[in-house]
């Protein structure tokens, strides 16, 4: 700096500063903003992200006039910035989400536009979508989002050279899996990897076991706000059986700082530093980016969630996403919102999407797929998850995702803390029924 | 306010200069503290995807590979690093700007709503920046200025105000007042007193609030993550963030990421040390 | 910005000091992001908002809440442990430091040069070092098989409490080494001379010299600790995001899980408020009782 007079240096930094702030002032951009002219769109990294990209690419290919922008955030953080750039009027014209609680409260604000009309005009695209899944996003009658990806039915992923060289096979009961426990820690081996420090995945543990012992109807009761129902009997005891588990040692060492948005305890499955993951389906597709060459030479094993004696359950219920989903803005401009559902009618789940969907281990929740699914390369895995989607009596949302959004938050807070032993079975029992009764 | 001159040096210096092995084995105990992760930060960021995996973690990389950076680079990093020059620049040239006027009105002042004003500013010391942000949040979605830069640059200068002007006053009440009444007598007013002689007397310490409020900015964090959102309008350390978020556990490649955001301030650092260890102590250090 | 022209003439007219038009647009910045936000987050604080709606009043609700709910308090009883812990290891670590490298030998100023470098990390950045240094399963104390590094850092809520003071301090130790070493070197090299005329050995002259020397240095230095540390969020939030369960969730923490993701901004608010009441009471005791004020008078005449 020395040498240059301060008074001109200053007098041009006046000027540079003045430029910078109205130039900085004037961008201020509107819903269509986005480094293009495009439709903005917001999805979420990681799972479907491959096809999300393809389909934009095409799509902009074919529509020059109608160009989609699409933007991607990681999963966590994705709730938060959603809401605030929603809530400054800001926010994508198209924006992925989990349907449910979480939705509900974008519609109760007057952000999510009713697809209903549009849906109803088009008798083929609305048709094709599996009924279920569209309960996720039907409020008072109204449907205000559409399938995106596929099913997400939540499975028990394995290390099959782990399991052959500990001479072991995939639990089938709660017994089977404690003993598995002790089996891959005499070798050396977390027996189950976990992403806790995202807190969401915990979730997937409680929710199976509650079923496993007391099957849906334990959960209806919470959903239904019944007084005292987070302190039924099967709450209870799937609570204690976490408490087992975690004592057991079953979850990789520092399982409670592991983001699961890093895809983190998937790399720990697939480089042999754990046996087992509990995950979504979307698990699939993130070891495949991962490690293709694991998953290629078979060496990814997967079953469902093991039985639990005795209880009401039946070993067929999944809990899961039944899928992700695009929601059109309340704000966007008519232009837009015609430009946004026209892709959802001919850009999503047209045939490449499919296609690449079912690459990636996703099988979407649309009508008549088997021819495809049998020519995918990856048939195994597809037709698992299609028959455990099929079969199953009971397709539980994610409970977090079914409940309102502070209820969930706190649900998963107070979940952290029984994983963490910092509260007993019975605390988070009556921890929840006081929040629920707030 | 300056960096510090060894003044009364002889005497000092012998005491000073006596060999001291307990120290030294601290300060060594220290150095290993701070540089073992600078280190492993450097060594992993040359290393391949593949090679962090079963590598030992402080070897120096077998076969080290630029390829991470390129990555970043391929980011849009430039983009970033612009979008943060101009929200530094923005910020601490408005802080700047205001800040030296209110002081010199201080100073050179004498009403009662000047005093009342400085007051306000020390009190201003006190108030907690994320204590505000839900509230500062809610002004920009209103403001429509939610996701531009300039959402970033008005917060984060207004916070910059009391320390600025602070320090700012502390060094103009020491130019001594005979120098503005000789001004004075000439016939010159406060705008020209202001602009030739408290502004060039002043550049010590300008420099000095300079550094300290730019280094700030370019490193702020949380105004970025609530009050921006595109990638239009990120500012570097949001980058790093969303970085580690979107390359999964390619660590090398964040480390990377890590390494060059934090390369321009190491650059200021080696060409500007002693200002910019003044301008980080600024109004504490004496 | 104000027009220099018109209120330069009317500075020039007045007789005596500069007008206070000089120091508007300072103030107007300042009031406009800093005081109007805090009487609109006294007012969020009784209401209901969730980001999305309109926000609507609910009286006294939030502030019931928050002060009942059992994670604020436990927040706030963090918060107050943070701060004692950490004033407990910047302190010496960064005195003795300082202290040490204010001796004028050439080794001694390059430690200096190599200790500020953490100063220049963002907190951003520094967070993710660590995160990922610090990682359970590929972090560099579980790669490098070394029992002592081996540990579940921040996954166990006791260590990683402390992990994240250290973090901290890691960041901030520079900053305070700077302050007592200009504290150091200020001090009169006669005081030294006379005691060593006295036969007073090293330790003793620490420990009459040098502390009492550094008494302002010290106000000073744990001032900006303990009410930095109140506020501490950046490195946190992306270290460990407030967990595992409820171990690192100080106050900010806390305000902004319920505000950003919980989406209780009313409740938050009311946070909020509990921590600039906090910030400016700790600050008022601080000025009060150990003279920095007059502290600060004295250096602004020196």
């Amino acid at each position: 700096m020395a040498g240059v007079p301060l008074r001109s240096t200053l007098a041009a930094g006046a000027v540079a500063l003045a430029l910078t702030v109205t130039a900085c002032g004037s961008s201020g951009r509107t819903v269509s903003g986005g480094s293009g002219d495009g439709v903005l769109v917001w999805a979420l990294t990681q799972g479907s992200e491959t096809t999300f990209r393809a389909s934009a690419k095409e799509w902009n290919k074919a529509h020059p006039d109608r160009k989609i922008d699409i933007q991607f955030f990681q999963n966590d953080p994705y709730k938060q910035k959603l809401r605030t750039a929603v809530g400054a009027g800001n926010g994508p014209v198209l924006f992925e989400n989990w349907g449910g609680g979480g939705l509900k409260s974008y519609v109760d604000a007057g952000k999510a536009a009713d697809l209903t009309p549009e849906l109803e005009k088009n008798p083929r695209w609305k048709n094709r979508i599996f009924p279920s899944v569209l309960r996720s996003t039907t409020f008072d009658g109204k449907i205000y989002g559409v399938p995106a990806n596929g099913v997400q039915p939540v499975v028990l992923y394995y290390n099959k050279q782990l399991f052959k060289k500990a001479g072991a096979r995939p639990p089938k009961s709660w017994e089977d899996l404690l003993a598995l426990v002790k089996t891959f820690k005499a070798e050396g081996i977390a027996p189950l990897a976990m992403g806790g420090g995202s807190k969401w995945p915990d979730l997937m543990w409680l929710e199976y076991l509650v079923d496993r012992i007391g099957g849906p109807r334990a959960f209806a009761d919470i959903a239904a706000g019944k007084k005292g129902a987070w302190s039924a009997p099967a709450i209870r005891k799937a609570a204690g059986m976490i408490r087992q588990l975690v004592e057991a040692g079953g979850f990789a060492k520092g399982f409670t700082s592991v983001s699961a948005d890093t895809g983190q305890a998937e790399a720990q499955l697939y480089t042999g530093k754990a046996a087992m993951l509990l995950q979504g389906s979307w698990g699939y597709g993130t070891i495949r980016t991962g490690a293709s060459k694991f998953v290629a030479e078979g060496h990814l094993g997967w079953t469902g969630f093991p039985a639990v004696k005795g209880g009401k359950g039946d070993v067929k219920n999944v809990v899961g996403n039944p899928a992700n989903f695009y929601s059109v803005s309340a704000q966007a401009s008519g232009k837009e919102k015609k430009t946004a559902v026209s892709y959802l009618k001919d850009g999503v789940y047209n045939d490449s999407y499919v296609d690449n969907l079912l690459k990636g281990g996703d099988v979407p929740p649309v009508k008549n797929l088997d021819a495809e699914l049998k020519s995918a390369d990856n048939p195994d895995w597809l037709s698992y998850v299609y028959g455990l989607t099929r079969d199953a009596d009971s397709f539980q949302l994610s409970w977090d995702q079914a409940l309102d959004p502070e209820l969930g938050d706190a649900l998963l807070t107070h979940l952290d803390q029984l994983f963490l032993g910092k509260i007993s079975p019975k605390q988070f029992c009556a921890q929840m029924d006081r929040a629920a009764a707030k | 306010m300056s960096a510090h001159s060894p003044t009364s040096h002889a005497p000092a210096a012998r005491r000073l200069r006596r060999g001291n092995p307990l120290g030294a084995l601290g300060g060594l105990l220290w150095l290993l503290v701070v540089l073992v992760p600078v280190y492993w930060v450097l060594v992993t960021s040359l290393r391949s995807r593949e090679g962090f995996f079963d590598a030992n973690p402080l070897a120096v990389p077998s076969s080290p590979t630029l390829e991470n950076y390129r990555l970043v680079l391929d980011h849009d990093f430039g983009r970033y690093l612009l979008n943060s020059a101009l929200v530094t620049a923005g910020a601490t040239l408005l802080v700047l700007a205001v800040s030296f006027l209110a002081a010199y009105a201080i100073v050179r002042g004498t009403g009662r709503l000047l005093r009342w004003t400085f007051s306000l500013f020390l009190l201003g010391l006190a108030i907690p920046l994320q204590a505000t942000i839900i509230p500062v949040y809610y002004l920009i979605a209103k403001a429509q200025m939610y996701d531009t830069l300039a959402a970033v640059i008005l917060p984060s200068a207004a916070f910059a105000i009391p320390l600025t002007v602070l320090i700012l006053v502390n060094f103009l009440r020491d130019v001594p007042d005979e120098l503005f009444e000789s001004m004075r007598a000439d016939g010159a007013g406060h705008w020209r007193m202001l602009w030739s002689l408290a502004l060039p007397l002043s550049r010590p310490a300008l420099i000095t609030v300079t550094l300290y409020d730019a280094l700030n900015v370019w490193n702020g964090f949380l105004f970025p993550l609530i009050l921006t959102q595109s990638p239009d309008q990120r500012v570097l350390p949001l980058f790093v963030w969303s970085f580690q978020g979107e390359f999964t556990i390619n660590v090398p490649a964040v480390l990377a990421a890590v390494v060059l955001s934090t390369l321009p301030v190491l650059a200021l650092y080696a060409v500007g040390r002693r200002q910019l260890i003044s301008g980080l102590t600024a109004g504490f250090g004496k | 910005m104000s027009a220099p022209g018109a209120s330069g003439a009317a500075g020039s007219r007045s007789s005596g000091g500069a007008p206070f038009v000089m120091a508007a647009p300072a103030l107007a910045l300042f009031s406009l992001f800093a005081l109007v936000p805090m009487a609109i987050v006294g007012y969020l604080s009784f209401t209901r908002w969730n980001g999305l709606g309109s926000p609507s009043w609910t009286g006294s609700d939030n502030w019931r809440e928050a002060l009942t709910s059992d994670v604020t308090r436990h927040a706030l009883w963090l918060t107050a442990k943070f701060m004692v812990v950490s004033w407990l290891v910047q302190t010496p670590v960064s005195l003795l430091l300082g202290v040490f490298v204010a001796g004028r030998q050439r080794y001694r100023t390059l430690l200096a040069v190599v200790y500020f470098v953490p100063m220049l990390i963002s907190a951003a950045a520094l967070a993710i070092i660590f995160k990922n240094l610090l990682d359970p399963n590929f972090g560099l104390g579980a790669t490098l098989g070394l029992p002592l590094l081996d540990h579940n850092w921040l996954g166990d809520p006791q260590l990683a409490f402390y992990t994240t003071v250290f973090v901290v301090a890691w960041q901030f130790v520079p900053f305070h080494t700077l302050l007592y070493q200009a504290g150091t070197r200020q001090i009169p090299a006669s005081l030294y001379e006379a005691a060593a005329i006295d036969g007073a050995g090293r330790l003793a002259q620490f420990r009459h010299i040098t502390l009492p020397q550094l008494r302002y240095t010290i106000v000073t230095s744990s001032t900006l600790m303990l009410v930095g540390s109140l506020t501490y969020f950046d490195v946190v939030f992306v270290l460990t995001g407030g967990g595992p369960g409820l171990a690192t969730r100080f106050l900010p923490l806390d305000m902004y899980i319920t505000g950003f993701q919980s989406n209780e901004m009313g409740r938050a608010s009311a946070i909020s408020v509990v921590l600039v009441a906090v910030g400016l009471l700790l600050s008022l005791i601080i000025v009060r009782f150990s003279g920095f004020s007059r502290m600060r008078s004295q250096q602004a005449g020196m």
